[in-house]
């Protein structure tokens, strides 16, 4: 085995991590919290020219051929500072189902994806199927869509959903204008935007339906693994700035006299932090190579048992640092709270902890180390 | 031994329960069935209500304006309150100023001061922490130099709940810097409309406002509001932290909220798989047993006149701990109908579409009225000798 990140992947990161720090601050997240649309254009624009819109597609797709890793060390960078520009929910998840589909019209929308053109959301989940991606409640009866979708990120201003119904049992996926259904939106725990999205019997050509059955099904078990392991980098990248900061915090917060670092308890709160992290960025590093993977098997237990880990451990990390820096740990004025709010977010979103316990049980055993 | 309530108690018991049902008011159990903050007005209406009552300075001696009842009448009473879903009373008042005034007070103090905490007329909050004194509030800076007919306060106070709504705030200041830090401090009643009090908000992450910060700048405080005598603050302020054990566990409270769990997990859309819900919950059932149970063993202790027993010390810990957990289950059960923070309409269920907030702020729960590590070291050292 080889953990050394390629050269190229570092590049990217680092690329990635001093773009925040010159164009992204706590205090442009304050603001960008308060707001309606959550793409700043300027910064989008930036993105794009970073080659970030490409970055998760295939060269034979019109993509810069980037891996898993590349895009998850983006993604970590921009959990790190905590930067809500929705680059996951508007490029990458629309852009893979698309490209997990394959045909030639998804690929037609997928280029405009990757040239910035296109506002597109993947609206996937309803609060009655849950996790359930499989199975929505979502009929699409003949021509006619009729539902609902929920927790819908969007950035507050999509033009384009891709969205999922069943069709006489059958899944399908489509592609359906925002102003055909009845939107509502509003902040959610991480700040971003969501959104509830009425169908009340829309009007569907045949053009909209982008796939059905077997390749639906697969085309979003794939997504949903990838989308997995980016919550996963996402979580890392808060949990990893709460540290730092905690670690800070400790060594220059006085109390009687001394810095509280100095309080045995609270360096073995912080050396468990650190252990905890080391064991999230193994597995991080395990995720985002095994979640891209062909072998539906191998993809999932990589992306169910990650999820699992990071929705415990990562949630510790963060109520951790507010316990440790106290009072001021439970503020809206510092971010520590904001990264807490984040981490909590990516928990329950891709499923939970619950929900990926479940379906680890339910896999098939493999032989250790496999 | 007996381990239930007796044929009285259970009477009281219903008593209580058939007021509460009639008199908890309607817009107060709105609020707390999807666990939303009751506010300002409500909360007051509420604590007048029970002043009105008679039931609101529940531990205090009976001349006082006590109710007499028992340490298990008041463990009933809360649990009632709890479970018909009113909030908990403001403890600035009825829990911490009261006692420290009819024990400490003069004749004068506490006659203009203790009535309007039994009505629940006046509001009143803790002026403790500042910005360099948590977890080391003996090394507390605010300063009040004795002038001819006032103190002058000059200084500042942080993390002040409710200091925002509060007519009144008991104060710990510095009156002396040449003493041992712990000699020094002096017990101040301020009235919050002094010139020279500035109140400035801190909103905490479940996106309310519940903290300040309070600036004093050249406040004049009348000498007589001092209580005790000079020099005496640090004795007073830790006599409030051992004046009443019986509550601080949460029991009532963690009760309720498990109850509402229960049945947000009931009512939840198909999804949910209950079975593995219900197991969670009842974990958490099973702890709050061992909980109730050991602060059964401090209500009758306290009814029997007995000192605590070390049963009582980790009360605090794990009560605010099973707090946690109660509200972090809360959340996590809801899945993804948690992750909702403003929204107007319902997605699923009200209870799980509104939980973040609570679980957010209980955080601080293990950090105010002396952090969980604070706790520890205390019985470290007290208890166990170490
Ligand atoms: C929601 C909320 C409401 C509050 N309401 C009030 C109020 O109404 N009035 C008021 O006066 N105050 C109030 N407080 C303040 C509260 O009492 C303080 O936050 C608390 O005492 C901790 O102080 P600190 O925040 O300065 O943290 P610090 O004292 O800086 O502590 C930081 C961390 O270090 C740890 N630590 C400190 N010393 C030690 C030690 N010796 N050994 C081991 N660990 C240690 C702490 O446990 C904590 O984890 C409130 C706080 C909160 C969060």
């Amino acid at each position: 085995m080889e953990f050394n990140l390629p050269e190229n992947t570092t590049l990217i990161a680092d690329t990635a991590r001093r773009y925040l720090k010159d164009n992204y601050s706590f205090e442009i997240y304050r603001q960008h919290i308060e707001q309606q649309n959550h793409v700043d254009a300027s910064r989008w624009l930036a993105m794009q020219e970073l080659g970030w819109f490409g970055l998760p597609f295939a060269e034979s797709s019109g993509g810069f051929g980037g891996t898993l890793l590349d895009v998850a060390m983006v993604v970590r960078e921009l959990g790190a500072a905590l930067c809500l520009d929705p680059y996951v929910d508007m490029v990458v998840a629309p852009g893979k189902l698309l490209e997990y589909i394959g045909s030639d019209a998804s690929l037609a929308m997928l280029s405009d994806v990757i040239d910035g053109r296109a506002k597109l959301a993947c609206a996937l989940y309803d609060y009655h199927a849950g996790y359930q991606v499989l199975t929505p409640s979502m009929k699409l009866n003949g021509k006619r869509l009729s539902g609902q979708k929920n927790f819908v990120p969007d950035g507050g201003f999509a033009d384009t959903l891709l969205t999922t119904a069943l069709a006489d049992g059958e899944l399908v996926v489509l592609a359906v204008p925002v102003a055909a259904c009845e939107t509502t939106r509003h902040r959610a725990l991480d700040g971003g935007r969501i959104a509830n999205m009425l169908f009340d019997e829309v009007e569907i050509t045949d053009g909209m339906i982008l796939a059905r059955g077997k390749k639906a099904e697969q085309a979003l078990s794939m997504l949903l693994a990838y989308l997995q392991a980016l919550d996963c980098a996402r979580m890392y990248g808060a949990a990893g700035a709460l540290y730092q900061r905690t670690l800070e915090y400790a060594k220059t917060r006085k109390q009687f006299g001394v810095a509280i670092g100095s309080f045995q308890i609270i360096q073995h709160y912080l050396v468990d932090m650190f252990i905890d992290l080391q064991q999230l960025e193994s597995m991080l590093l395990m995720v985002a190579v095994k979640a891209e993977s062909e072998d539906a098997s191998r993809r999932e237990r990589a992306s169910t048992a990650a999820k699992a880990y990071y929705a415990d451990k990562a949630v510790r990390i963060a109520q951790q640092a507010i316990q440790i820096h106290g009072g001021v740990g439970v503020t809206e004025e510092l971010d520590i709270g904001h990264y807490f709010r984040l981490v909590t977010h990516c928990s329950l979103t891709h499923g939970d902890r619950a929900h990926h316990i479940n379906r680890f049980a339910g896999l098939d055993e493999v032989h250790p180390g496999e | 031994m007996n381990l239930d309530f007796t044929r009285e108690e259970q009477e009281f018991q219903q008593s209580i329960r058939d007021w509460m049902q009639t008199n908890v008011p309607d817009d107060i159990k709105r609020c707390s069935a999807v666990g939303e903050m009751t506010g300002k007005e409500l909360q007051q209406k509420w604590e007048r209500l029970l002043g009105g009552q008679g039931w609101l300075a529940l531990t205090w001696p009976e001349q006082y304006g006590g109710p007499g009842w028992t340490a298990t009448q008041r463990y009933i009473f809360d649990l009632e309150r709890a479970m018909a879903g009113a909030p908990p009373t403001s403890p600035f008042g009825v829990a911490m100023v009261g006692p420290v005034l009819y024990t400490f007070g003069s004749q004068e103090q506490k006659d203009r001061w203790l009535p309007g905490i039994v009505s629940g007329g006046t509001l009143w909050c803790q002026g403790y922490s500042e910005p360099n004194a948590g977890s080391d509030l003996a090394s507390l800076k605010t300063r009040a130099e004795r002038k001819e007919d006032h103190y002058l306060v000059n200084g500042q106070k942080i993390w002040t709940t409710q200091a925002h709504w509060a007519d009144m705030m008991f104060c710990l200041v510095r009156t002396d810097s040449t003493v041992k830090q712990q000699k020094g401090i002096s017990f101040l009643l301020i009235d919050m409309k002094t010139p020279g009090i500035e109140v400035r908000p801190i909103y905490s992450i479940d996106g309310h406002h519940h903290l300040n910060e309070v600036y004093f700048t050249d406040v004049r405080v009348p000498l007589e509001n001092l209580v005790g005598q000079e020099g005496m603050g640090w004795t007073i302020a830790k006599f409030l932290l051992t004046h009443e054990r019986t509550t601080i566990a949460g029991v009532a409270d963690s009760h309720h909220e498990i109850s509402r769990l229960k049945k947000a997990v009931a009512e939840a859309p198909g999804f949910l798989d209950k079975s593995q819900a219900r197991q969670r919950i009842a974990e958490l059932e099973i702890e709050l047993m061992a909980l109730e149970y050991t602060n059964f063993r401090t209500v009758a202790a306290t009814d029997e006149g007995k000192p605590f027993g070390p049963e009582s010390s980790g009360l605090k810990i794990k009560g605010t701990e099973l707090q946690q957990k109660v509200s972090q289950a809360m959340v996590e059960l809801g899945g993804m109908m948690s992750l909702t923070w403003d929204n107007p309409e319902t997605v699923g269920s009200d209870v799980f579409n509104r939980a973040t907030r609570r679980y957010n702020f209980l955080r601080a729960c293990t950090i105010y009225g002396g952090s969980n590590e604070i706790q520890k070291n205390v019985l470290a050292k007290m208890l166990l000798g170490l």
